[in-house]
Parts: structure tokens; C-alpha cells; sequence
């Protein structure tokens, strides 16, 4: 597998902003959530970025790569033709279970950070792989609630699922930072125990505080604890990319345009 | 050591125990602590619950401040179904409603919106 391109920094297209998008200065790339296009039609706001030759990364949300039940293959498909439609880099989805016992959650759940849960969620990966055009990136998720029996640090856990897949991650220092907060995982430990130099891109999104509880509601204004973390890693590693997600309660263009032009000013203090 | 079969089974029953538990009532599966269960079953249930609010303006217009207790006695009592859409959720809400005599009909509600 070669290597990720140098992304810069991007911001996540929805259909609700999509005019922003396209307007926002300093736009780098874009990523598009896979589940929600046709690979034979793609809107016209994300044709029209494609035309600029900005990079288009799908991202998907319902692979469930880290459930029981063995990778469902329409669903890689799906996100294959997306890649292949927008010619992509690489793709992504979420280090977690989103269905189990016929139900479905609608949300990305957190996996058991036992050796059973790593042996099944590397063996659905490798699945994954095998039926992807492009390199996959696995991103860590927000917890509200920790597993019990836990065998590994997040950190041990994603470092060993990169090592026997040769998968690339996504970092999302909101979801680290909602760890840190709900869960007492240990930031600084986590950068030391991931394999920096596997690192495709980072997120950072908005959140919310409430009764001692961080919740990742990517519908409010990201807070300086993110940046903070997200200069914790730029301090290690250079990533090839940084992406904002803003998914509801949508701002003004000003406002998106700041917390980009925030994420830059924290890149350029370690040049 | 075990196969990928045991623990895929092993895994299945742990996911889900705790899926019945923050989507239908079930008892919170040992070793997890139930205030945190709790608390991500609200937000799961918050979650479904815009979504279905985004979908169908309509429906949550209409039941203004019932919306919610009405949304929530539907989403506990039906959790959703691996492999179904958003959108179904959101039109089996509004059958569920209108079963309930909560909600007016679609038919009906055109011919008061003509007259």
C-alpha cells in the first residue's frame, strides 16, 4: 500500500452547507459521508468540487466493522463505488459496532477492548480490505460508557489492529477528548501508543459539557481542549491532513471559516 | 486458543446484551455501569428521535410537546430493526401515532388543508 497524499485542511460537505463549502476559503479537501450518495450520481456541489480538483474521501458510518457478525459486502461495495465515482485517496469508517442481535443502534458503538473483539474486528477489516480499491482508515470513536474487562488501552488496541491489517487511522481528537473526559482514558498516552506515522488525516468537531459528561454532538462550536489536543499531535507528527465535522445546528459561513482558520493556526505553531 | 467462531459468538451475545439494554428495557448486562447505560440510552434514543423529527416536520408539528413522550413510548417499545432505514422508523412512528388517534391520517389532513 502506498502512501496518503498531503490533504491539508478540509471541512466535511453536507447537503445542508454544501454552497458553503464550495464558498469557504481555504478548503483543501472535502469528505462526504458514503452512505449517503450514489455512486451514479453524485450532487452537483460535489461535482463541482471535484472540477476544482479538490479531494473528495468517503466516509462511511455503517460497516460495523467491529461487530460479530461478518462484514456485510453490499455495504463495502457501496462504499468501493463511492471511492472509485470520486476518485478517492482512501476511505474510512468507524473502529466500532453499529448492529448486534438484529438490532441496529444508529449510532457508532464502542467495541470491547479485548483480544476477542480485536481478533474479530481484524479479521472483518481484513474483509473490508480485500474488496476496497483504495487504502482503508479506521477512526476512533466517542464513548459515552466503557466495556467492562478491557485488556488493552485504546491506544494498545488501535496500534495492534494497524499492525495486523496494515490499516491506516483516522484521529478524532474530539472522540479522544470525550474519552479523556467520560472515560479517563489518558490522552497523552494514547499519541504515545498509536503508530503516528499510520496516521491518514484527523478530525476535530464540536461538543458539548453537560453534568460532567462530554457529548461529541458535532453541533456545537469546538472546544479548546480539542485544539489542544489537536496540537498534542502536531507536536509528534505532521498529518497529512485535519478536517472539521459540523453536522446539525449549522453556523454562519463566518463562523465555519474561523474554526478552520483556528485548526490552521494551530497546525503552523509547529512548523 | 479458541476459534473465530466462539469468539464470534461470544462477541455477539456481549453486543447484543447491551444493545437490548439501551434500545428495549433490558437489563443492564453485568460489569457496565447502569447510571452510564442510562445516560447513553437517552442519547441514542435523542439521536433517533431528531432524526425522525428532521424526516417528518410534519408528524412532530403536529404533536408539538406530545412528540416526545409519544416518540419515546413508540422507540422503546420498537426498537430499531438492523437493516432498516431511518425513513421507515420515521413512517412507522407516524402509523403508530395515527393508530393511537394522536395524529390525523394523511387523507384527512389534505382535505382540511383544501377546505
Amino acid at each position: 500500500m502506498g502512501g496518503i497524499p498531503e490533504l491539508g485542511v478540509g471541512i466535511g460537505w453536507r447537503p445542508e452547507i454544501d454552497l458553503t463549502v464550495e464558498r469557504l476559503p481555504g478548503v483543501d479537501f472535502v469528505e462526504v459521508v458514503a452512505e449517503n450518495l450514489h455512486a451514479d450520481d453524485l450532487p452537483e456541489s460535489v461535482r463541482v468540487l471535484l472540477d476544482r480538483g479538490v479531494p473528495v474521501l468517503p466516509h462511511a458510518v455503517s460497516l460495523s466493522l467491529g461487530g460479530a457478525d461478518p462484514v456485510d459486502a453490499h455495504r463495502v461495495e457501496h462504499l468501493a463505488a463511492v471511492a472509485e465515482a470520486v476518485g478517492s485517496p482512501l476511505v474510512s469508517d468507524h473502529v466500532c459496532f453499529v448492529r448486534a442481535g438484529g438490532l441496529d443502534s444508529g449510532h457508532l458503538m464502542p467495541v470491547p477492548r479485548t483480544r476477542d473483539a480485536l481478533d474479530v474486528l481484524v479479521s472483518n477489516v481484513r474483509a473490508a480490505q480485500a474488496d476496497l480499491p483504495v487504502p482503508l482508515a479506521l477512526e476512533n470513536v466517542a464513548a459515552l460508557l466503557e466495556w467492562p474487562d478491557g485488556e488493552l488501552t485504546e491506544g494498545q488496541f488501535l496500534a495492534d489492529l494497524v499492525e495486523r491489517t496494515d490499516c491506516w487511522l483516522l484521529i478524532d481528537v474530539a472522540n479522544l477528548h470525550a474519552n479523556a473526559v467520560n472515560l479517563g482514558t489518558d490522552a497523552s498516552r494514547f499519541l504515545d501508543e498509536i503508530p503516528l506515522e499510520r496516521v491518514a488525516y484527523v478530525h476535530v468537531a464540536g461538543g458539548v459539557e453537560h453534568e460532567g459528561i462530554y457529548h461529541d454532538t458535532h453541533a456545537h462550536a469546538v472546544r479548546p481542549e480539542v485544539l489542544e489536543l489537536l496540537g498534542e499531535l502536531r507536536s509528534r507528527v505532521s498529518p497529512p491532513g485535519v478536517l472539521l465535522e459540523r453536522d446539525e445546528n449549522y453556523p454562519a459561513d463566518s463562523e465555519l471559516a474561523r474554526e478552520l482558520a483556528a485548526i490552521r493556526a494551530v497546525l503552523a505553531r509547529h512548523p | 486458543m479458541t476459534g473465530e467462531r466462539d469468539q464470534r459468538e461470544r462477541l455477539a451475545a456481549a453486543q447484543a446484551g447491551l444493545l437490548r439494554a439501551l434500545l428495549a428495557g433490558g437489563d443492564v448486562p453485568e460489569g457496565f455501569d447502569p447510571q452510564r447505560i442510562a445516560v447513553e440510552a437517552r442519547a441514542l434514543l435523542a439521536k433517533r428521535r431528531g432524526i425522525v423529527a428532521m424526516l417528518r416536520p410534519d408528524v412532530a408539528d403536529e404533536l408539538g410537546e406530545r412528540f416526545r413522550p409519544l416518540f419515546d413510548a413508540y422507540a422503546t417499545a420498537h426498537p430499531r430493526e438492523a437493516g432498516s432505514r431511518a425513513r421507515q422508523d420515521a413512517a412507522a412512528f407516524a402509523e403508530w401515532a395515527e393508530e393511537r388517534g394522536e395524529l390525523t391520517p394523511p387523507r384527512r389532513r389534505w382535505w382540511r388543508r383544501g377546505g
